[in-house]
């Protein structure tokens, strides 16, 4: 009685490429985002790598009009939904606004805006400011004006759960449609980097080379990872009904068929109670598939290169799969697009629904020096090969564990 | 489909601390507004908020910073929630089971703007370590969880003044689906100052009290607080012999899609989350006692309001009690429909309809029955609880005496 929830639209604003073509190419060549950052002044620090979003031209998908009151991470959301929706060929007409809902997870949204805009109510006569300065500064307010601008009526939510926000959106959306509550909801999620995110992770010392003397570079799962290379982007679906993307002539790029996310926070257990637990998420998540084991035949890991959050991940697919945890592929994407927070289960989502539709898998590059405590499959070529059921998982350093399952459509 | 039920509450409000204490004074109609008090005002035209007075908690907080958070809110409501649910003791239960959702337009912040004030030459300087850890929204749930051993989903819902009741609406999803049996839900909110001169800038805040439906109406006071709920299915409730307050029926949401600040004239958005939310619950119009409203006192609020309750509810729109507890204790925002919520399963309990207080002219446009400034004993079994946020963004939650 469940309905089906499938995948009709693709809609990527990435640091490798605009539009979903773009992003798969680079992504299956291993042309890395990552560079020295451009946007940052961090000539005073020591981390200098980020993987920033170039070549975005958004008046060419919102126009001109109010668009310097849009802060980044607007431009991004509201940019890669209208890609998602032509991509879907779907216009949200009179007839099917009312059974549209949009759903976006970030992590971090606007937030370097709304510290902006407080540092100028410190500074200067807040009750001066005029209310436009304001205007795009709160987390859901990207996700308002997409809802405006598309004249979407079902509803419009953002969710925030740290790293996980993206995938837990897309995993809420279809619990939404199986559940029969919506038969279009645009999914995924976005974020944007900005100094105040810079000197968080780099105060924590989450970014790869946070030491001066190790490597600044995204290499997960490697022995000589280090940490993280801050990324930004925006990565949506139009996720359907199945009946009613068939009814409409839809195309379909893959199912999403199951979701779970279990919490393992890092002050209540240690490393080998939050290997349990990710183990558990993927579990929960083939059960509410239907699915077992021998069904996957592809990993999207969540793997940044984070010293911890990688040995746990490996850890926890060999306790999972036993010996198959050594043979099924292991995709690391972060590798080539760094880590994107709130947005990284959607880019992870969008790569594993690619690689279903394409019958390839992107590789994981810089790979090269195995960790025997990270015994995965693990590859830095890219590889042909026909993939029926990914698990992407998405961790968040925090505690939450979250995993998402998609199928080929047949 | 499970049925999803509420079997704890809590409450931290501007006129009251503890379900107890916050009740009666909302029956009593008793006012929380005064002066701002955590921040300068003096730049400002407005210096009224609905501030929590005389909070106190056994704090688990190590330095001025962290406790600025709004977890002193969430966590001291969460666990008058929880022990009120029977649920204190839950070694013998699969945690995993147990998930978390608060909403909040802006709990990040305070502890960003408290550094900030001390600080604002170089933004850099603000950062230290203790901010880095209270930084992200999310760890408004994660501390929580980790404070509670939670293991199940973990979700903050940041949707304005719609927060609280997307939490809600996203956490009967998951019961109903059978992905968890216990959720605990609601919304939290510590008065950002970012928050305060938006509001105060755009011209939406009265000067001295909330007026909800007054014909006088200047605006909305902001508020602060936490409203938390305990909400399970009603097998995991029945099988431990649970004390049920109400069945949540159905969540109706919609969004206007029509402009980021003001909400559709005719409510087109408001009557689409009502309608919804009836139909889901397969319920009538004809069955609502209450109506727990959004009135925020902006003169284009609850014009709307009106308006769209006029159009749902036809010939019986004068008849039923409409109220707003705004007039109390403020537009909580991010916290307001958790808070209301909770409200909402109060009066069902007691059969007490809480008034709108700081009604005095009626207004021609806004002509429905308020409660004027006195709260009403009547039979309450079914109340509808309404919010609508910026961006027209909207949700509204039924729930019902089981």
């Amino acid at each position: 009685m469940n309905k089906k929830t499938v995948i009709t639209g693709i809609g990527i604003v990435s640091p490798i490429g605009i539009g979903h073509k773009e992003f798969w190419k680079n992504l299956v060549s291993g042309n890395s985002g990552i560079a020295p950052m451009e946007s940052l002044d961090l000539s005073r620090y020591h981390c200098k790598k980020g993987a920033e979003v170039k070549n975005l031209k958004p008046e060419e998908f919102l126009g001109q009009k109010g668009l310097r009151y849009l802060n980044k991470g607007t431009k991004f959301l509201a940019s890669s939904v209208k890609l998602a929706l032509d991509d879907a060929k779907l216009s949200i007409d009179d007839e099917v606004a009312n059974q549209t809902g949009i759903l976006i997870g970030s992590s971090l949204g606007n937030f370097s805006q709304t510290t902006d805009y407080f540092h100028d109510i410190v500074r200067e006569n807040p009750s001066e400011l005029s209310p436009m300065q304001s205007y795009d500064v709160a987390l859901n307010s990207s996700i308002n004006y997409a809802s405006v601008i598309y004249k979407i009526k079902g509803f419009a939510r953002t969710i925030s759960s740290g790293f996980t926000s993206g995938i837990d959106a897309i995993g809420n959306a279809h619990k939404l449609i199986q559940n029969g509550k919506a038969n279009i909801i645009i999914a995924g999620g976005f974020e944007q980097i900005s100094f105040d995110l810079y000197m968080i992770f780099l105060l924590r010392k989450m970014l790869a080379g946070s030491n001066p003397t190790d490597r600044e570079i995204s290499m997960p799962f490697d022995k000589r990872r280090n940490g993280f290379i801050m990324s930004e982007g925006s990565y949506v679906f139009i996720m359907e009904d199945l009946e009613f993307a068939l009814s409409r002539g839809a195309g379909i790029y893959g199912e999403i068929s199951g979701f779970a996310t279990i919490f393992a926070g890092n002050k209540m257990f240690h490393t080998g109670k939050r290997v349990e637990k990710a183990r558990a998420a993927m579990e929960k998540c083939l059960n509410d598939a239907n699915l077992s084991l021998h069904d996957v035949n592809l990993i999207n890991a969540n793997g940044n290169s984070g010293d911890l959050s990688d040995l746990i991940e490996a850890k926890a697919i060999g306790e999972l799969f036993e010996k198959r945890g050594k043979e099924i592929p292991v995709c690391a994407v972060k590798s080539v697009v760094g880590e994107c927070y709130g947005a990284s289960g959607a880019m992870q989502t969008a790569a594993a629904v690619l690689s279903i539709h394409n019958s390839l898998i992107p590789p994981t590059i810089n790979y090269e020096e195995k960790d025997p405590e990270c015994d995965v499959n693990i590859t830095n070529e890219k590889q042909l090969r026909d993939i029926n059921t990914a698990l992407v998982n998405s961790f968040d350093y925090s505690g939450n564990n979250s995993c998402l399952v998609l199928k080929k459509y047949e | 489909m499970s049925r999803v039920v509420i079997t704890g509450l809590g409450l931290v409000i501007a006129n009251g601390i503890g379900v107890k204490d916050a009740w009666n004074a909302l029956v009593h109609g008793k006012d929380g507004a005064g002066d701002v008090t955590s921040f300068d005002t003096s730049q400002y035209k407005i210096h009224r908020a609905c501030e929590v007075k005389n909070f106190k908690i056994d704090t688990v907080f190590k330095n001025e910073t962290t406790a600025n958070t709004i977890h002193k809110y969430t966590y001291s409501a969460a666990k008058e929630a929880l022990e009120d649910s029977g649920l204190h003791d839950r070694t013998k239960y699969n945690c995993e089971r147990f998930g978390i959702a608060i909403g909040t337009l802006a709990g990040e912040l305070p502890p960003f703007e408290f550094l900030l004030r001390n600080s604002p030459e170089e933004k850099a300087n603000g950062f230290d370590m203790n901010v880095a850890l209270t930084y992200p929204p999310s760890s408004i749930t994660t501390l929580l969880s980790e404070d509670f051993g939670f293991e199940g989903p973990n979700m903050v819902s940041l949707n304005a003044c719609s927060s609280g009741n997307h939490a809600i609406a996203w956490a009967y999803d998951l019961l109903m689906g059978g992905m968890v049996d216990v959720m605990l839900v609601g919304g939290g909110e510590l008065i950002p100052q970012t928050e305060f001169t938006h509001f105060h800038n755009l011209k939406a805040l009265a000067p001295v009290k909330c007026q909800p439906f007054d014909r006088d109406r200047k605006g909305l006071i902001i508020g602060e607080g936490a409203g938390i709920m305990v909400m399970e299915t009603l097998d995991f409730a029945k099988k431990r012999g649970a004390d049920i307050y109400a069945e949540l029926m159905s969540n109706g949401m919609s969004c206007d899609g029509h402009h980021m600040t003001a909400p559709h004239p005719e409510g087109a958005g408001a009557i689409k989350a009502m309608l919804d939310a009836l139909s889901e619950a397969k319920l009538s119009y004809k069955d609502i006692d209450y109506i727990n409203a959004h009135g925020t006192g902006t003169p284009l609020n609850d014009r709307m309001e009106t308006l769209a309750i006029k159009s749902v509810f036809k010939e019986r729109a004068k008849d039923i009690p409409v109220s707003s507890i705004k007039s109390m204790i403020g537009h909580t925002m991010g916290a307001a429909s958790a808070i209301e919520s909770v409200v909402s399963c109060l009066s069902i309990k007691n059969n007490i309809i809480p008034p709108t207080i700081n009604y005095e002219t009626p207004d021609p446009e806004c002509d429905l029955d308020y409660v004027p400034n006195e709260g009403r004993e009547r039979k309450v079994n079914c109340v509808l609880n309404n919010s609508f946020a910026f961006g027209g963004n909207n949700v509204t939650n039924i729930f019902s005496r089981l």
